[in-house]
């Protein structure tokens, strides 16, 4: 297709679309303006109905909770799949050498590097799990949780190098944390089905407004989906991380002698 | 909209562009990294600050370590298949040799 017949269909396209675009774009409300009438009534009843203070925790874990339950099943499926491709032929063993490019110098990490790395990642795991905890009275929740404590386990990779990581962060427990969250929330939704209710039936008490304990089932679901998405992410961190090391079937070469730990071989 | 919002959405467009215009692919993924810190400042401009926090762990944080460590495992093998090439001598074909090494200095 030649430059001239793109812009032909860019023309084309441009004149069928844009009419629809601007009506719409026209009638749409103000930027900002919060006139949605779910939105609204939202506001209005669930901190009565539900006791939280954190609206978009009730729609995700009790409103709309039977939608949550299958992404949680969805980002189960991914990150097995990505386990299932990836594990194997490289870096299973922490004292794997890093993979080297011929030609690339290999700075060793600096001293203050660790130290930010440390203090750091201590900080982003409490903040992730402060976060997770307080997922029914302030903005965040399981899943904000969950990607922030892995992206404190990433620190933890810089600060430590691979070996230590390894040692730090074994694979097994960030499985079985991914699938004991999984199966939390499935017990969460299967249960009330068991006793003749609605799934995800908020069965537990429900607390008090802006309390830590306030929601009742939600905060069970909230704690699956912290767990779930801290070891989905970790173990996906590990996986790709591997295909960073040595393959084992590589030539011992001696210049990679050094300690290892960041990434040599970026491309 | 107030001027925040209004800089934060053209410095999301820049920086979006700017991933796009990038052709090193090492270059587009810190490139997708700024423009995913953007993004979450938008987010808590917008007062959702929920979604900030993941866009930025998510966006900035893990998503360009995975695209980092697959151009790592990739430039690895390409470099590892071609000392092979050279151990066992040319192939019968040069000029795909050459194409492959072309390949890889441009990846790097």
């Amino acid at each position: 297709m030649t430059p001239r017949w793109r812009l032909l269909l860019l023309a084309l396209a441009l004149a069928a679309l844009l009419p629809a675009v601007l009506r719409v774009a026209l009638a749409m409300p103000e930027f900002g303006a919060p006139t949605a009438v779910l939105g609204q009534s939202v506001n209005a009843l669930v901190p009565e109905l539900r006791h939280v203070a954190n609206m978009v925790a009730a729609v995700n874990f009790d409103l709309r909770g039977f939608d949550t339950l299958g992404e949680e099943c969805m980002l189960l499926c991914a990150v097995t799949g990505a386990t299932v491709l990836l594990r194997g032929a490289r870096g299973e063993r922490g004292d794997v050498r890093a993979g080297h490019l011929p030609g690339r110098p290999v700075i060793p990490r600096a001293d203050a590097t660790v130290l930010v790395c440390r203090v750091a990642a201590t900080l982003t795991l409490l903040f992730g799990i402060s976060v997770a905890l307080h997922g029914m009275t302030t903005p965040g929740g399981g899943f904000q949780g969950g990607v922030i404590a892995a992206s404190g386990l990433l620190l933890l990779y810089l600060g430590e190098g691979y070996a230590g990581w390894r040692t730090l962060v074994p694979s097994p427990v960030l499985a079985a944390m991914e699938g004991s969250g999984a199966v939390l929330f499935v017990l969460c939704a299967g249960l009330p089905l068991i006793a003749g209710h609605p799934a995800l039936t908020n069965g537990l008490p429900l607390g008090e407004w802006k309390d830590l304990y306030s929601g009742g089932l939600m905060i069970a679901v909230n704690a699956a989906v912290a767990l779930s998405v801290t070891g989905s992410f970790g173990l996906l961190l590990v996986e790709f991380l591997e295909e960073t090391r040595e393959p084992a079937d590589a030539p011992a070469s001696n210049e990679a002698d050094h300690e290892d730990g960041t990434m040599r071989a970026r491309t | 909209m107030s001027g925040l919002v209004a800089g934060l959405l053209l410095l999301a467009a820049l920086s979006g562009l700017l991933v796009v215009l990038a052709r090193d692919p090492r270059r587009q993924v810190f490139a997708m990294a700024g423009n995913g810190l953007v993004l979450g400042l938008l987010f808590l401009a917008l007062q959702a600050p929920d979604v900030a926090l993941s866009e930025i762990a998510v966006g900035t944080a893990v998503t360009p370590l995975l695209f980092l460590a697959a151009l790592a495992a990739i430039a690895m093998d390409r470099a590892k298949g071609r000392t092979e090439g050279r151990a066992k001598g040319r192939t019968a074909d040069p000029a795909k040799d050459q194409a492959e090494d072309r390949a890889v200095d441009h990846a790097k």
